[in-house]
C-alpha cells in the first residue's frame, strides 16, 4: 500500500480507536452478554446459548408490550413529528412578522431536559387540578376529560403529545436549514408556468428537500426507538406496563433485577431492529439524492 | 513587552522554587502525612433528597478527622441504585455508600462486595447503641453488613380538620377503618390521598391487607416465598383493592398520579388520609404546613401482635477497600450516627436507627410511629420481595384495578412471577 493510500487511514485513525474503544467493543460485549445468565456482579457467568432471546419473545409479556409501544412510537414520531416540523418550517421559511421570535418558541421545548418537561406535562395531565381536564371543563367537554395518564388506553399517547411537544423543534430547524438553501429560480419559473403552490412543494421543495429528509427520518427513527426518559419520568413504564418501551424495560432488567443477560438480549434487540430499518433505508434513498 | 515578559516568568520560577524549598519544611501535607498519621481519602455515596443534614455533618467529621479526607457524592433514588450496580459491575463500588434493607441491600453482601461488621458491632457495642430491628435488617445471612442509619415505620397519616369536620376518630379495628372509607367518601373526601406511579402507596395498603386476612405467620411465609401467593387471603386482600377502586376510595387516576401530586389533594383538604412514614413530618413542613393539623394510627389490622411495616437503611462498606479506608468509613459511619450529631441534625436527620435520642417537637408523630412498632413489624415488602416479583406485584395492583385482572388471575401471576425468579 502506497503512502498516498495510507494517508486517510492514517487521519481516519483516532476517531476510529475512539469509536472502537467507546462503541464497537462494548457493543459486542453487550451482545456476548446476552448468551448468559449473570447477575453483573457474580464471577460466573452460566451460559444459556439463545434462552434470554426466547424468553423475551415467548414468555415475557412486558416485552411484547414494550415492542409494540416502539413501534407505535417510532410511527407517530415520523407522521407527526415529521409532518409538523415540516409544516412548521414552510410556514417560519415565509417572510411573515416575527418569524424570528416564532422559530424561538417552537424550537424552545427542544433545549429543555426530558424531567423538566415530564414534570410539567404530568402536572398538567393531572386528573382533577390539571390544565388539560379544566381546559376541557370550561369549553363544555367535561365529558372528555379523564385521568390522562392512568389510564392504559391513553397513558402511552399522553405521553407522546408531551414528547412531541418537546421534539418538533429538531425537524422543523433541520428543515429550514434545507428550505433555505433551495434557490428562488425553480420557483418563479414554475411560477411563470402557472404552477399552484402545492405542485411547487412537490415538484420542487420537496425532491430538493430529500437529502435533509434522510437526516430527518434517520434521526428521528433512532430518537423514537431508543426513547426513554420522558416515559420514564411521566409514567415510570406504568400504569400496568402499558407504556414499557424497550429501553424502559432494558433499564428495568438491568438494573433492577441485575438480570444483565436478559437486559443485554433487549438492548441487542433494539440495535437490530433499528439497523435492519434503517440501514436499508439510508442504502435506498441515499442512492437517489446526492449524499 | 518583552521585558514585563521576562519579569513575571522570573517572578514565576522564583514563585515555583521557592514553594518547592517550602516543601521541605513541610513535608507531612505534601506526601499525605499530618502529625505522623498517614492521611486516608475515603469515597462516600449517599442520597440527596432529604438529607441535607449529611454535608454539614461530614465536614464535621472531617474537622474532628484531619487525617481523613471524604468524597461525598449525593444522588436521587434511582441513580443511586443504578450508578451503585453499575460500579458494582466494573468494581468500582466507593469505600462506603447508603443502601436501604432487604432485597435491595442484600445484593452486594450476597455478592461477597460489603465489609463483614459482625464483630465490630460486638466489640463497638452496637446492640446498646442502634434499635435491635435496624440491625437485625442490616443483618444478612447472620453477618452485620451495615452500620444502621434509620429505621422506618409506616403509618396512616391522617388529617384533623377532616376527621373533625366529620366527627371521626382514629380506627381501632379494621371493619372501623372500612366504615370510615365509607363516611369519608358520603362526606366528599376522597378517603386515600394515594399517589401509586411507582406502586409504593398501594403496596403499603396491600402488604396490610395481606397481613389483615392472611395473619403475621402467612404474611411473612409469603414474603421469604416459602406460601403460595394463589392463597385465599391474598386472593381477599386483592378482592380488596379493586372494591376501594371501585368504590372511588382512592383519587381519580391514582395509579399514575405521582407520589407529590397526591401528597397536595391531601394538604388541600380534598383526601382525608395518606400511608406514609417516619418522614412524613418533615415532608408536612418542607410543604409550608403545621405537622399538628395532621396525626397517624397503625394500620388497624386486627392482628395479635398487630404489626407495622417498617424498613431500615444502612451504611454499607466496600470489602475490597484497604483496611486504612475501612477503618476510616466505620469510624464515619458511626460518626454520623452517633447521638450527639443525630441529635444535633434531628430536625432533618428522619427515623434514626440510634437509640436514645432526643425527637425535636418539630417531628410530633415520630415517637408515635416508633412505638407502633414495638408490638411487632414485617418488613415492607418492596425489600422482601425480589424485585421482579416486586414489580409484578405492582403491575397486579394496577390491573385490578382496571379489572384488566381478577384477584383470582393477580395472585396466579405472583406465583408464576416467584416461579421464573426461583428458576434463575
Amino acid at each position: 500500500m502506497t503512502a498516498r493510500a495510507l494517508k486517510p487511514w492514517l487521519f481516519l485513525l483516532p476517531a476510529l480507536t475512539i469509536y472502537l474503544i467507546v462503541i464497537f467493543v462494548p457493543s459486542l460485549y453487550t451482545f456476548y452478554l446476552s448468551f448468559f445468565k449473570w447477575n453483573g456482579v457474580a464471577a460466573d457467568k452460566v451460559f444459556v446459548g439463545l434462552d434470554n432471546y426466547a424468553d423475551l419473545i415467548l414468555h415475557d409479556s412486558v416485552f411484547a408490550r414494550a415492542l409494540k409501544n416502539n413501534l407505535l412510537w417510532t410511527a407517530g414520531s415520523l407522521i407527526l413529528m415529521i409532518g409538523i416540523g415540516l409544516m412548521l418550517a414552510l410556514l417560519l421559511n415565509k417572510r411573515i412578522k416575527g418569524r424570528i421570535v416564532f422559530r424561538g418558541i417552537f424550537y424552545f421545548p427542544y433545549v429543555l431536559s426530558g424531567v423538566i418537561v415530564a414534570t410539567s406535562w404530568a402536572w398538567m395531565y393531572n386528573p382533577t387540578q390539571g390544565f388539560v381536564n379544566k381546559l376541557l371543563e370550561t369549553i363544555g367537554l367535561e365529558s372528555w376529560t379523564r385521568a390522562w395518564l392512568a389510564e392504559p388506553e391513553t397513558a402511552l399517547y399522553a405521553v407522546f403529545v408531551a414528547a412531541l411537544w418537546q421534539g418538533v423543534g429538531q425537524p422543523m430547524v433541520l428543515f429550514l436549514a434545507g428550505l433555505q438553501t433551495i434557490p428562488h429560480d425553480p420557483y418563479e419559473a414554475a411560477v411563470l408556468d402557472g404552477a399552484k403552490p402545492y405542485q411547487s412543494f412537490w415538484y420542487i421543495t420537496f425532491p430538493l428537500l430529500r437529502e435533509t429528509l434522510v437526516i430527518v427520518v434517520a434521526t428521528t427513527m433512532i430518537a423514537s426507538m431508543k426513547v426513554y426518559d420522558i416515559i420514564y419520568a411521566m409514567t415510570g413504564g406504568g400504569p400496568a406496563e402499558s407504556t414499557q418501551v424497550l429501553s424502559s424495560w432494558m433499564y428495568y432488567q438491568t438494573f433492577k433485577f441485575a438480570n444483565i443477560g436478559t437486559g443485554s438480549a433487549i438492548s441487542f434487540f433494539l440495535v437490530l431492529i433499528t439497523m435492519v430499518v434503517i440501514i436499508p433505508y439510508v442504502y435506498y434513498t441515499t442512492k437517489r439524492s446526492h449524499l | 513587552m518583552k521585558k514585563t515578559i521576562s519579569a513575571l516568568l522570573s517572578l514565576l520560577i522564583a514563585g515555583v522554587m521557592a514553594a518547592g524549598c517550602g516543601s521541605g519544611d513541610n513535608g507531612s501535607s505534601e506526601d499525605g502525612q499530618n502529625g505522623g498519621e498517614k492521611k486516608v481519602a475515603i469515597s462516600f455515596w449517599a442520597l440527596n433528597t432529604g438529607w441535607e443534614w449529611l454535608e454539614p455533618a461530614v465536614k464535621d467529621f472531617e474537622n474532628a478527622n484531619p487525617n481523613i479526607d471524604v468524597e461525598l457524592t449525593q444522588y436521587e433514588v434511582d441513580p443511586i441504585k443504578e450508578a451503585l450496580k453499575v460500579a458494582a459491575s466494573s468494581k468500582t463500588l466507593p469505600d462506603m455508600w447508603f443502601t436501604w434493607g432487604g432485597t435491595l441491600g442484600s445484593f452486594y453482601p450476597e455478592n461477597g462486595l460489603t465489609m463483614d461488621l459482625t464483630q465490630i458491632a460486638k466489640d463497638h457495642r452496637w446492640s446498646e447503641i442502634y434499635n435491635k430491628a435496624a440491625i437485625d435488617m442490616s443483618t444478612y445471612d447472620g453477618k452485620v453488613s451495615g452500620i444502621p442509619v434509620h429505621l422506618n415505620v409506616l403509618g396512616m397519616w391522617y388529617s384533623k380538620n377532616v376527621y373533625d369536620k366529620l366527627k371521626l376518630q382514629a380506627p381501632k379495628t379494621f371493619a372501623e377503618f372500612e366504615s370510615q372509607l365509607a363516611a369519608l367518601k358520603n362526606g366528599g373526601v376522597v378517603p386515600l390521598a394515594f399517589g401509586s406511579k411507582g406502586g409504593w402507596h398501594t403496596m403499603r395498603l396491600t402488604e396490610q391487607l395481606i397481613e389483615h386476612f392472611a395473619g403475621p405467620e402467612l404474611h411473612d411465609k409469603l414474603n421469604r416465598l416459602e406460601a403460595s401467593w394463589n392463597d385465599p387471603a391474598v386472593i381477599k386482600a386483592f378482592e380488596k383493592i379493586q372494591e376501594y377502586t371501585d368504590k372511588g376510595y382512592f383519587p381519580k387516576g391514582y395509579s399514575s398520579l405521582d407520589p407529590t401530586e397526591a401528597e397536595s389533594l391531601f394538604y388541600q383538604e380534598q383526601a382525608a388520609m395518606i400511608n406514609e412514614g417516619t418522614w412524613f413530618d418533615g415532608n408536612i413542613m418542607e410543604n409550608g404546613f403545621d405537622p399538628n393539623n395532621y396525626d397517624v394510627f397503625k394500620f388497624p389490622n386486627d392482628q395479635p401482635p398487630s404489626r407495622a411495616s417498617v424498613f431500615a437503611e444502612m451504611f454499607q462498606i466496600n470489602g475490597g477497600s484497604s483496611p486504612e479506608k475501612q477503618e476510616a468509613a466505620v469510624k464515619l459511619g458511626e460518626y454520623l450516627t452517633r447521638p450527639e450529631v443525630v441529635n444535633k441534625y434531628i430536625e432533618q436527620y428522619g427515623s434514626p436507627a440510634t437509640l436514645n435520642v432526643n425527637i425535636s417537637e418539630k417531628t410530633p408523630h415520630l415517637k408515635t410511629l416508633l412505638d407502633s412498632a414495638g408490638d411487632g413489624a414485617f418488613l415492607i415488602t418492596d425489600q422482601a420481595l425480589p424485585q421482579e416479583v416486586v414489580q409484578k406485584l405492582f403491575e397486579a395492583q394496577d390491573k385490578l384495578a382496571f379489572h384488566e385482572w381478577t384477584p383470582q388471575q393477580a395472585a396466579e401471576a405472583m406465583d408464576e412471577a416467584i416461579a421464573k425468579y426461583k428458576s434463575k
